[in-house]
């Protein structure tokens, strides 16, 4: 499939930033919370962002992951649009409307609504349409988790 | 009058009119085939149509393959439309939900998804796997019947796709109200696709095999035309108002032209002038009496520069519209397809005079047959119908024989007039004969004359006078019969 990491990828800048993520997450590891209704792209991510050093829960719609945010608060949170009983936009929506959960950044991968996504900067921290490159979301992921952590 | 149920609109080209108006709204379909055979693209095209008139569609895949390698594979074709995506289709996966919690799980985020979605149209890809999921026959039933249950509750149509032959004594076959199969088949080296509605309750649909093709437009279904024009679209209104043949002789010799609406047929072996009497037909082509030349042999451009040879210029009526040549090659064509397009070029701009050359190309489409005198019928009666002056060819393999035979059996179904041209050898000298065998309901002139083609046309003297056996190729002045 087109958006999966070759083998013997190479993010040089992407993995100096994660060997510095990871020199703080000594200190606790840090969870990114994965949704999307396709398996094999929550598969990938979360192969992916474990090779990174982050902890990972998934789900596999918007109720879903508010169910996981209840118990967990993460530090990053990663949706598809498109999912059953609730999308990525409402999610994002919930999220940011909960004093709790406002500050967590937030990554859209979508299909087709790409431009839907754009035109709220404010409930998210970057958007990207499939396919994606595997390298590019996992440097928006840790540029996001960078930048919440310095704020 | 029966009660009709209420229909939800495929759009796809020719299945309306197979379904006899549409799927039945709130009930439940499977769309069976093997890998490849265009279930996707077809349920797909559904989905766009019914998007299209601001209805929504939740489209659910229990298949490990991706939404996005979907979306990339339909880009390819010109109803797909992404700004429906999420915003009138919504693609979601169950795939995770019926591998970790089973097909109740799946029926509960169906039904919530539906409400939630405002849905009228389910399509749900990979039957096959909710089937592997379940542990009995009844399993299978529960989760079909409680899906259909649902649906009907929120007035939606249900559509499963499976890729597995679904078999008439299986839960999934018993519990559907209608089941339409796509099969991709080899004939000889060639292929042909078919669509066959297996069951549909409550709708009396044309059963039988109906050929299809996927276009860049997508499926496009050509109904079986014995079936669709089993009778014609509208009452056969004959008149005796003549047109003419292009040939002012042939006219005289008939009674006056061709009858309107009347179906001419010309056989004869190739080169004996069946083209060459068709074109002078063609050249009378006017704002008046739209005309059509259906042909499977010359190109265009061969046809302009024969039909100059005689004195005959089609480019005017060409560039003024009056004049259409439809060429089909007789290659790998469809039988049914060809006459959808005849039949769409016809209405379309009203067509009064028609050319087919010829009816053989149609033949070597058939693939099966004997199904070609019903096939011919209905295209026929439709034509008539339509009052559509037909003149057709069809080739005769014998170049010199004594005999003629008729080119194909039923033949007084298909064609109201008969014109037989043949070679005949006179005095060392080929030349070409024509005769008339028939002319429906009218006296006509049974000499026999000798077609001469000059670069003026078509004449036709009487080279033939007094002469005997001039039918069977051989004319003697003398009346002596042939040793």
């Amino acid at each position: 499939m087109r958006w999966k990491a070759r083998p013997g990828w190479t993010a040089g800048p992407v993995l100096e930033t994660a060997r510095c993520l990871k020199r703080e997450q000594d200190r606790g590891m840090t969870t990114i919370l994965v949704v999307d209704d396709e398996f094999l792209i929550t598969d990938i991510l979360v192969d992916a962002l474990e090779e990174e050093g982050f902890r990972v829960l998934t789900a596999s719609n918007g109720r879903k992951a508010l169910e996981l945010l209840d118990k967990e608060v993460p530090a990053l949170v990663v949706t598809d649009f498109m999912m059953p009983l609730m999308n990525g936009l409402e999610l994002a929506q919930v999220i940011k409307s909960n004093p709790d959960w406002a500050r967590i950044p937030i990554i859209l991968l979508s299909g087709a609504q790409g431009a839907i996504a754009r035109s709220r900067p404010e409930l998210f921290a970057a958007v990207y349409d499939k396919p994606f490159r595997i390298e590019n979301v996992l440097t928006a992921v840790v540029e996001a988790v960078s930048a919440q952590r310095r704020s | 009058m029966p009660h009709e149920l209420p229909r939800v609109e495929t759009g796809v080209e020719g299945l309306d009119a197979v379904l006899r108006g549409g799927l039945v709204a709130g009930t439940s379909y499977i769309i069976q085939g093997h890998p490849g055979a265009g279930k996707t693209i077809l349920s797909n095209q559904i989905a766009f149509h019914h998007a299209a008139s601001g209805q929504h569609v939740l489209y659910v895949t229990l298949l490990a393959e991706s939404h996005e390698r979907l979306f990339e594979n339909l880009s390819t074709l010109t109803f797909f439309d992404p700004s429906k995506l999420g915003n009138g289709i919504n693609y979601v996966s169950a795939f995770t939900t019926l591998r970790d919690e089973g097909l109740t799980a799946v029926v509960k985020l169906l039904r919530q998804e539906i409400g939630r979605t405002k849905s009228t149209l389910l399509i749900l890809d990979g039957l096959l796997n909710a089937r592997e999921k379940a542990e009995s026959n009844l399993d299978v039933k529960t989760f079909i019947a409680e899906l259909q249950g649902h649906a009907a509750f929120a007035g939606c149509t249900v559509l499963f796709l499976t890729s597995s032959r679904v078999d008439e004594s299986s839960p999934e076959h018993t519990m559907v109200d209608g089941v339409i199969q796509l099969k991709d088949e080899i004939f000889g080296v060639r292929s042909a696709r078919r669509l066959q509605v297996r069951k549909s309750r409550g709708v009396k649909a044309m059963h039988g095999y109906h050929q299809f093709e996927i276009l860049d437009r997508g499926v496009v279904v050509y109904p079986r035309l014995e079936a669709v024009l089993g009778q014609p679209s509208m009452p056969d209104s004959p008149t005796t108002a003549r047109t003419t043949s292009g040939v002012a002789e042939l006219d005289k010799m008939m009674g006056g032209g061709l009858q309107q609406g009347s179906s001419t047929l010309v056989i004869g072996a190739s080169g004996t002038g069946k083209t060459t009497l068709g074109l002078h037909f063609l050249a009378q082509a006017s704002p008046e009496e739209p005309t059509l030349h259906f042909g499977f042999y010359e190109t265009p451009e061969r046809l302009k520069l024969k039909a100059r040879t005689l004195g005959l210029d089609l480019d005017p009526l060409l560039a003024s519209g009056a004049l259409e040549i439809l060429w089909q090659p007789s290659t790998e064509n469809l039988l049914d397809g060809l006459a959808h397009k005849l039949l769409e070029a016809v209405r379309r701009r009203g067509v009064k005079r028609l050319f087919i050359d010829g009816f053989g190309g149609f033949e070597r489409a058939a693939l099966h047959p004997p199904r070609l005198v019903e096939f011919f019928t209905a295209l026929t009666n439709e034509l008539r119908a339509l009052n559509v002056t037909a003149v057709g060819t069809r080739e005769l393999t014998d170049l010199f024989s004594r005999q003629i035979l008729a080119p194909m059996p039923e033949i007084s179904s298909v064609t109201d007039n008969l014109i037989t041209l043949r070679f005949v050898d006179q005095h060392s000298r080929l030349r070409r004969l024509l005769s008339i065998q028939k002319v429906r309901d009218s006296a006509f002139d049974p000499s026999i004359r000798e077609l001469a083609i000059s670069s003026q046309g078509i004449s036709l003297p009487e080279t033939f006078e007094g002469a005997e056996h001039a039918l069977e190729g051989t004319p003697r002045l003398d009346g002596r019969t042939r040793s």
